[in-house]
């Protein structure tokens, strides 16, 4: 175990991402510190001033446990399925469990190291005064210390089903946001109820260390709708926390001990040689059969494009068919289930909740679409191939773009149902739900041409996945830490330029959402959009260019 | 098509640098339609970078080269439908069965929808792998891949194939079947540049042989003009038909040879044989098979040792 230790930390600690993640995390939570250290020579009594320099240490680190922690455990077991070398491991005496427990505490030390680069600024937190060292810094750091655990053990989980590094870090980022964020979703609607759903939510809630967390904070009324609970949840969450880890770690097991090598070769089994009733059958289950033998990409069709759709796992059409029909039922039962609450929210709040919604939607699903575009090309071989055949630069791009832009424009199309029921619901509102679309669609394009441009950087589909989310959440939701401390750390004008980077805010800003509705974000946060899709556009098809020409 | 005349693939002092190390120093050959070049030479010789040029993904530091007579810089888009090109790497794509990896490469290369579907089953039975059509590509073993390799490069139906390694990694049986459809390929009259590390294959399909070391092109023809041109001493071997009387062979044979010459004869009694170098004209030679059939000795045969590619490419490297 301690071989295996060793390699993992070590191999880790030779990368030169893993320098950058280090460095990242001291600077950003120093300057998180220093941008609200008092500049004044005046004595704070209250301690309010280290209280929010606290706030703001706190979600940073949250935020670099969130963005860091999946990223190296997700590629550990598939990356050496594919090198050979996890046969080599298994083949030598140490036992399953020496192997995971070797990995899973070098990727445990490595993460814990990255941390520990924010100890200075959190020492400059106590220095401030208004901290108390157990109950508020130890209890941020055993959380995070849970949280880090979980999301490692997760990680670890997905490469061992995962059958490619990219596809490992993409299903590994989803678990861990929905393990963040989606797990609030269900309590958010069904609080104050009673009954077995709303305690199962409730527990589902637990999950997730935002509460928690923002409760140690001071911030435990953020979305609870006037509901407040009288302790952190410290314990719940450290219970349901565990469990889930404890029950990830044996699946994993059971996984190195059974399935990691007990994959068959496809046999090419197509429908068109089955029986007539066979056909029959699989025609009205999938409606679009994935076995049917596909025609010919027409003259009409960028091959490229058709070529991105046929790649993906769930880029075939069964596929987004299925992703599109849960997006529409995910869309309406969020409707329903905030008009038929025994809570009044209001439209306003109900149509925050579609942007939430979508915004998520396209912030995790943008990244593993659109990151690897060009990376997974020059990483497979692909790209010469592709340099060789008569496509210009141009249609590649475009081919590769449009396969992306179709997908999202359709799951944002599906998620759109919702917002005809609210305009239903109070018709007035067709000009904000029309502001609320184009911001949406903003946001789609933010989103797309951003990942895009930060892909192409890298030549590991990996690292650029990786790079892309941390750009991405980093612009989505570091907005929204600043939003979080409105009026106290933050002035009205720091807010508003703030929440101008995206589209998003300004969505929410629009449909009237609390928090949200007293700044005025559009037309800047177009404009920003505008400006910043272009210019990574523009990088992009240069970038493309480039490549595309004789080395 | 191109002309059946004059070469197809000419090179001029081709040179390509990267800072102060050279990869590529002033390679010059030419090839006729038909030809397969076998391409040989150790692990950063120069053989992928003069193929990169040659199908203009990189651009030479100095010197020309020209396919077809396109530049292979400058027409770059006459360059990709005259040369099909399979790289060392597959480039396979996940999710994708053969036949729609094919489709997309067909398309990509602007064949019509149904012309394409004609070559690719055209390809796929040239290069045998019909009955992998609607497998996942991802799932063809090594061979397998390299076939459909293969089967890329012949969907535009170019005049000249450039292939990196396509026996690399293969199995006897595998191999043998590269073998035959290179030699099919060639005799549908492709143009072949084709790099290998194994010697014995390539020394059985190629017409034309270029070995390289350190960028130099250090031999260039025929095999058996590089032989002639490599070989000062030829080796020969004297059977015997007993190996009691090797020593006395070796003997006579040494003192027919000059000083330098006689250390390389060599006694093996367990063999019944007597091996030596010389580089003495055939006269000489029936001299002194002559003087040893008078002596005796028990001569079954006298006979040269036949060099090959191996023994070429390995003098050769040597030297340089």
């Amino acid at each position: 175990m301690i071989a295996i230790f060793q390699r993992e930390f070590f191999g880790i600690l030779r990368l030169r991402r893993a320098v950058v993640a280090m460095v990242a995390m001291a600077v950003c939570s120093g300057l998180l510190v220093l941008a609200r250290w008092p500049s004044e020579a005046l004595v704070d009594l209250s301690g309010s001033q280290a209280r929010q320099v606290f706030r703001i240490f706190t979600y940073g680190m949250l935020a670099g446990v969130l963005l860091l922690a999946p990223a190296w455990p997700a590629t550990s077991f598939v990356q050496e399925r594919r090198r050979g070398t996890l046969a080599l491991l298994f083949n030598t005496p140490l036992s399953k469990l020496a192997i995971y427990a070797g990995k899973l505490s070098g990727v445990l030390a490595f993460v814990g190291l990255v941390l520990i680069t924010s100890l200075p600024a959190a020492a400059a937190c106590y220095a401030m005064g208004g901290i108390d060292l157990t109950q508020d810094l130890g209890s941020v750091a055993l959380v995070l210390s849970v949280a880090t655990l979980q999301y490692v053990a997760v990680g670890l989980l997905v490469s061992t089903f995962a059958n490619s590094t990219d596809s490992a870090v993409r299903t590994t980022y989803a678990v861990v946001f929905s393990l963040c964020f989606l797990a609030l979703g269900p309590h958010y609607f069904l609080q104050g109820q009673e009954g077995w759903t709303p305690l199962l939510a409730a527990w589902l809630r637990r999950v997730s260390p935002l509460p928690v967390l923002m409760h140690l904070v001071g911030q435990g009324s953020v979305g609870s709708q006037g509901l407040m609970e009288s302790s952190s949840g410290m314990p719940e969450y450290l219970l349901a926390s565990l469990v889930v880890t404890a029950g990830v770690m044996i699946a994993t097991l059971v996984q190195l001990h059974s399935g990691i090598f007990d994959r068959s070769r496809s046999q090419g089994l197509i429908t068109d040689e089955q029986s007539l009733g066979v056909r029959a059958a699989r025609r009205v289950f999938f409606l679009v059969d994935p076995q049917r033998r596909s025609a010919g990409i027409p003259f009409w069709l960028n091959p490229v494009m058709v070529k991105e759709f046929r790649t993906r796992r769930f880029g075939r059409l069964h596929w987004i068919l299925r992703l599109v029909a849960a997006c529409a039922v995910v869309s309406l039962l969020t409707t329903l289930a905030a008009t038929t609450g025994t809570v009044d929210w209001g439209v306003e709040t109900i149509g925050g909740l579609l942007v939430i919604f979508q915004v998520l939607l396209m912030v995790l699903l943008t990244p593993s679409l659109t990151a690897g575009l060009i990376s997974g090309e020059r990483e497979s071989g692909g790209w010469d191939l592709l340099r060789m055949t008569r496509l210009s630069g141009w249609q590649i791009a475009v081919g590769k773009l449009m396969s992306v832009a179709w997908t999202l424009l359709l799951v944002l199309l599906a998620t759109l149902p919702g917002y005809i029921v609210m305009i239903a619901i109070k018709n007035v509102m067709w000009l904000q739900v029309s502001l609320v679309i184009v911001c949406l669609l903003l946001s789609t394009l933010v989103t797309l041409a951003v990942s895009a441009a930060v892909g192409s950087l890298f030549s590991k589909t990996t690292t650029s996945t990786v790079t892309a989310y941390v750009v991405l959440l980093a612009m989505f939701f570091g907005p929204l830490l600043i939003w979080l401390g409105r009026d106290a750390p933050f002035g009205y004008e720091v807010v508003q330029a703030a929440l101008s980077i995206t589209p998003a805010p300004a969505a929410l800003s629009v449909i009237g959402m609390p928090g949200f509705e007293q700044y005025e974000l559009i037309p800047l946060a177009w404009w920003v959009a505008a400006g910043v899709s272009g210019l990574s556009f523009a990088f992009l098809f240069a970038r493309i260019w480039r490549l595309m020409r004789p080395s | 098509m191109i002309s059946t005349a004059g070469p197809v693939v000419v090179t001029h002092e081709l040179t390509k640098r990267y800072g102060e190390f050279t990869a590529l120093d002033n390679l010059s050959f030419m090839l006729d339609r038909g030809q397969i070049l076998g391409f040989i030479g150790p692990n950063g010789a120069g053989k992928t970078t003069t193929i990169k040029i040659l199908v203009g993904l990189m651009r030479p530091t100095s010197g020309s080269a020209s396919i077809a007579g396109a530049d292979c810089v400058r027409d770059a888009r006459r360059i990709k439908r005259l040369v099909g090109f399979m790289p060392d790497t597959f480039g396979s794509y996940d999710n994708m069965r053969v036949r729609e990896y094919l489709d997309f490469f067909g398309a990509a290369f602007g064949i019509g929808r149904r012309e394409r579907t004609r070559r690719i089953d055209e390809v796929l039975e040239t290069t045998g792998s019909t009955y992998m059509r609607d497998r996942y590509v991802e799932s063809l073993s090594h061979g397998m891949k390299q076939r459909i390799g293969v089967a890329r490069t012949l969907l535009h139906d170019p005049d000249v194939l450039i292939l990196d390694e396509p026996a690399n990694g293969l199995d006897p049986q595998a191999r043998i079947e590269m073998r035959e459809l290179l030699l099919r390929l060639s005799d549908m009259g492709k143009t072949l540049i084709v790099t290998s590390h194994i010697l014995p294959e390539l020394s059985r399909i190629c017409n034309i042989v270029a070995i390289m070391t350190k960028g130099k092109l250090r031999a260039f023809g025929t095999l058996d003009q590089i032989m002639q041109a490599i070989r000062q001493r030829r080796t020969f071997e004297v059977q015997l038909v007993e190996g009691t009387k090797a020593a006395e062979v070796a003997e006579a044979v040494t003192k027919g040879l000059d000083e330098t010459e006689q250390r390389s004869v060599a006694a093996h009694e367990s063999e019944a044989v007597v091996r030596f170098q010389t580089s003495r004209s055939d006269a000489d030679l029936a001299d002194l098979l002559g003087g040893l059939v008078r002596a005796s000795l028990g001569v079954a045969q006298f006979r040269e040792v036949p060099t090959d590619l191996e023994d070429a490419f390995l003098t050769v490297t040597r030297e340089s």
